[in-house]
């Protein structure tokens, strides 16, 4: 037997006591003194360290490196930008994995493609074979470079002491950077083979691995073997080469495609062209998809069987090639399977908390027929025993970080309907929260969710008034010289408060058209998107119509909104790049010191790159105007035919001389919505500056066709008429408001900074130049600080910063001061409110007491109509209408 | 590492404590550090039969299964059931937490005694 390699951490591994094996030639440790159980714990709740550095690393360069890879990987590499990594498979021309592998661009010229220990030999010769018909040279930079998972919820946390503070990589997953960690070189990529949401690989020179792996120990990550990566990455559902990949229990292939995974590391995009296993890998596609719909025989051919999660229902503890049984056929076989520790958790949704108490389940990854579905009851042959066990859908969810959190497998059940029941005391009761909830919200709460604001009481009787329950469906007629013809009889008092409505708000936003018939931000949104879809294909119908792109916006990491992102408004209206298979969106570049503002120069060179069809301003987490200005000449400079929006959700009762003017400054469009800091009830407008005898005229008129029939039918009348009101209320107190609302913020932000919170933004300007404010209370600690607010009476929302992932690890509260500024609070109340919450928050002080306090100083609505003439009016209407 | 005088061993790692004509069996300390954590424990039943130097249960750590040999032949009268829960038990215990107990014993392995185990321990490790 030859001797057993050695990684550049043998020795430190040695020290530390590790359990030394032969894997795949490497005598690499297993475990460590504390044990397989006690390292997965603490990587999925603290921080692990794993020597990876046994992994193949190659570099690839050359001119026809891209060529290469593009021959000889599964993936497209030419959708790889720069900084990023991909996961992607060395196929075979069957259609088989040679091993799987990851693929890094850390540089523009070269890439790295990691491969698994064991079959480093094997890759090498395969791929140095390949690589003779291009201009591209491979190099095993293997000793030269040592690698680091560091893995679990505190490894961003620890990295970034080595940073000295600076970012380590973008958040998303598969982002890259290369930075100095106290002074030493280092390739920092956020992967890893844990599941972990929280995890990164670092690539260091083969002299720094054991100085940063024994910082890292110093700072409180602990070593963890091969072990604990293997019971990991099945928990975590990833495959391992020999297991899920290459031969199964008879000695037959696996195709690749068995494996669900595939769908992303597999690519036909044209720009990839040929490569070795593409046929067998497109038959393989088609199999996989007929599976997908069910049509399991015609799969049979090509993909009997596939990858599924099987947990066991009674006790035992399953092992590779252990033959499984559905009813009493044997469907295949298990590939991975261990015993896996978790901590039980305890409460729900957000409240959902770990204890320290830990238990373990038995589960793992099994190749069995195509017909097996989730929940299906299987059995295992554990030496001789047929243990019964189920396909969960997965053994983890990894969405919600900090944490990976284990799901545990239950089974179905069947819903009972309840019949014959007396809904009498629930319908009382429903009165009696109802009232609590009112008298809560309206009189008792302090309301600073920004995306709020409570209406006058002529506003809120009016909307509950008879057009509430009522149609007046409309649409111009070109017949009519474009005049309002309506569907509906009876309709005649609401076209006429439709036609006030667009008035009122012409003149308020300063546009040429508005349609008010949307009844919400999100859906003024869909139906802009929709027109300029249907804009972009006016003049060929014959063929599908070509979706939008690219499309510049607010990232909804850096503040952006749903309804400006492909997961949200955009989803069925932006294209897909052809060359990275992503949509085809591009975000505002940001201030690297200030992720708040959008960063002019930069974005400027964004759309020279890009060429934007359209730019989306406008964010939900939104402290400095947009800069659409700057933006609106650039491109006009540069003679596009962009078209600019500003989705004016939030500040569109800021509209004006204290904020911006959108279409004085250059946008086009501007959509929103009607209750934030608009003194409305819940809708949607969508206003335009575009004149009849202007090309883009025509999406006007597409805009108003996509609200009514497009979007809606029932255009929620009472509301309509209830915003008619507010919008005389806002084009008669506007100025004041505004003001008002401007001072406000910047005074409660220095406030809360001087009561020693952590106000984001910039100081310079008092922190805010709208109406909302941001606090940061630490990473993963927003919810518990928003809900202890509430339980004071103080409601705000948790919102995750720009550099924390996803709102399951909110650090911010963000703030508004519309409501409490309506109901009249000046400075000197919001410097209260300042101290009140540095109580609660700093020094989780009851102040409940101090919130009734100043809540009912502030009970009667300002700006708004109160004299004693409208007042009675108002209380005429309720009697003679009876509400 | 600890090897308990009054113990008899196996050459599979099995401890064997004989009183009364009932033999208690377990896994010794050196097993339990071989194996890894160990997160279950298959185990026979009441009145099974058991032979020497064959396999009555195996126990399974994260890392692999291993069976456990009982190093006498005899009927099994009682079995620890509380390992079936907190199997790692025989990871921070090994010598408290017994697997099983076996009556009328009719045979027995070649057993060593603590001293020359630790030896063979020792040779092995």
């Amino acid at each position: 037997m030859s001797e057993l390699k050695r990684t550049q951490l043998y020795d430190v591994h040695v020290a530390a006591g590790g359990k030394m094996v032969d894997f795949g030639g490497w005598d690499m440790p297993v475990q460590y003194p504390t044990g397989i159980v006690a390292e997965h714990l603490y990587t999925r709740h603290f921080c692990s360290l794993f020597d990876v550095s046994h992994m193949g690393r190659i570099l690839v360069s050359g001119p026809q490196r891209v060529e290469f890879l593009q021959h000889v990987l599964s993936s497209n590499v030419m959708a790889l930008d720069l900084n990023e990594a991909q996961y992607c498979i060395i196929p075979n021309e069957n259609g088989g994995a040679i091993d799987d592998a990851y693929l890094y661009r850390f540089e523009d010229d070269r890439f790295l493609l990691v491969v698994n220990a064991a079959n480093t030999d094997k890759d090498l010769v395969h791929l140095r074979k390949e690589v003779q018909a291009f201009d591209c040279t491979l190099t095993d930079i293997t000793k030269e470079w040592a690698s680091i998972a560091v893995q679990g919820p505190k490894s961003r946390e620890l990295l970034t002491i080595l940073s000295g503070g600076a970012p380590l990589t973008e958040l998303m997953k598969n982002c890259l950077n290369t930075l100095p960690l106290e002074g030493r070189v280092a390739r920092i990529a956020k992967t890893g083979y844990t599941g972990e949401p929280l995890g990164y690989e670092v690539f260091v020179k083969s002299e720094d691995a054991a100085w940063l792996w024994n910082r890292l120990v110093e700072l409180g990550a602990k070593p963890a073997g091969l072990g604990a990566r293997d019971t990991l990455r099945m928990e975590a559902m990833l495959p391992l080469y020999g297991h899920e990949m290459g031969e199964d229990a008879e000695g037959k292939e696996i195709p690749i495609y068995a494996v669900s995974l595939a769908k992303f590391a597999v690519s036909f995009s044209a720009q990839k062209g040929n490569f070795i296993g593409r046929e067998a890998l497109a038959k393989q596609y088609e199999a996989f998809q007929q599976i997908a719909n069910r049509h399991y025989s015609r799969a049979d051919g090509i993909l009997p069987k596939k990858i599924v999660p099987i947990v066991l229902l009674d006790r035992g503890v399953m092992r590779k090639d252990m033959p499984v049984y559905k009813d009493d056929k044997m469907v295949g076989w298990i590939t991975s399977g261990t015993m896996v520790p978790y901590y039980v958790a305890e409460g729900e949704g957000m409240a959902t908390t770990y204890t320290d108490e830990t238990a373990t389940r038995a589960l793992g990854m099994a190749y069995v027929d195509n017909t097996v579905e989730t929940d299906d009851i299987l059995y295992v042959d554990i030496r001789g025993r047929r243990i019964k066990a189920a396909v969960p859908r997965f053994h983890m969810r990894v969405d919600a970080p900090p944490f990976a959190r284990p799901i545990l497998y239950t089974p179905p059940v069947e819903d009972k309907a309840a019949t014959g029941v007396n809904y009498r005391p629930e319908a009382m009761e429903l009165i009696q929260k109802a009232t609590e909830n009112h008298i809560w919200r309206q009189r008792k709460c302090i309301n600073l969710i920004p995306s709020e604001n409570s209406a006058s009481r002529a506003v809120q009787l009016l909307c509950a008034s008879d057009p509430a329950f009522r149609y007046a469906e409309h649409k111009k007629i070109l017949s009519f010289y474009d005049h309002e013809i309506f569907y509906y009889q009876g309709t005649k008092f609401i076209e006429k408060v439709e036609e006030k409505l667009v008035e009122q708000l012409r003149q308020y936003l300063g546009a040429t058209e508005v349609e008010t018939r949307v009844i919400s931000g999100q859906m003024s949104n869909m139906a802009v998107f929709s027109s300029l879809m249907d804009f972009k294909n006016r003049n060929n119908r014959k063929v599908t119509p070509k979706r939008l792109g690219y499309i510049l916006h607010n990232h909804i990491m850096k503040g952006g909104h749903l309804s400006a992102q492909p997961m949200g408004a955009l989803h069925d209206y932006v294209a897909v790049d052809p060359v990275t298979e992503r949509n085809a969106v591009v975000p505002f570049p940001v201030l690297p010191d200030n992720e708040y503002k959008i960063d002019v120069e930069e974005t400027k060179k964004v759309i020279d790159q890009y060429r934007p069809e359209f730019i989306i301003f406008g964010k939900s987490m939104v402290l400095h105007k947009e800069p659409v200005r700057e933006i609106r000449q650039f491109v006009d400079e540069m003679g596009l035919d962009t078209t600019i929006m500003y989705d004016m959700a939030h500040v569109m009762g800021l509209v004006g001389d204290h904020f911006q003017k959108p279409f004085e400054e250059g946008a086009e469009i501007v959509t929103g919505s009607t209750h934030k800091t608009f003194f409305g009830p819940q809708r949607g407008l969508i206003g335009v500056n575009y004149k009849p005898d202007e090309l883009k005229w025509n999406l006007w008129k597409t805009i108003e066709s996509r609200a009514f029939p497009g979007s809606v039918s029932n255009h929620h009348l009472g509301t309509q008429l209830g915003l008619l009101m507010a919008a005389y209320e806002m084009n008669t107190f506007k100025d004041e408001y505004q003001g008002n609302i401007i001072a406000n913020a910047k005074h409660f932000a220095k406030c809360l900074k001087a009561e020693g919170l952590d106000v984001a933004g910039d100081p310079a300007i008092d922190y805010t130049e709208t109406h909302q404010v941001i606090v940061n209370v630490g990473y993963a600690q927003g919810y518990d600080i928003a809900e202890r607010l509430e339980a004071n009476n103080i409601i705000v929302n948790y919102q995750a910063t720009p550099n924390e992932e996803s709102f399951t690890a909110s650090g911010a509260l963000r703030m508004g001061v519309s409501e409490m500024t309506r109901f009249g609070f000046t400075k000197d109340d919001f410097a209260k409110l300042a101290s009140i919450m540095a109580d609660c928050i700093l020094r989780n002080k009851d102040v409940t007491e101090d919130v009734e306090k100043l809540r009912s100083e502030h009970l009667t609505m300002k700006y708004c109509f109160n004299d004693d003439e409208f007042t009675s009016a108002l209380e005429n209407f309720l009697g003679v209408i009876g509400l | 590492m600890n090897f308990p005088k009054e113990l008899q061993y196996a050459k599979s790692h099995e401890w064997v404590k004989e009183a009364d004509g009932v033999a208690e069996i377990g896994i010794s300390e050196f097993a339990q550090d071989q194996l890894g954590d160990v997160v279950f424990v298959n185990l026979p039943q009441e009145g099974d039969e058991v032979v020497a130097g064959e396999a009555f249960g195996d126990v399974e750590s994260v890392k692999a299964v291993s069976d456990l040999q009982s190093p006498v032949s005899g009927i099994v009268c009682e079995v620890n059931e509380a390992l079936l829960d907190a199997p790692e038990t025989l990871n921070s215990d090994p010598y408290g937490a017994w697997i099983i107990r076996v009556k009328d014993v009719t045979d027995r392995e070649e057993l060593m005694d603590a001293e020359a185990y630790e030896a063979f321990c020792a040779e092995e490790g």
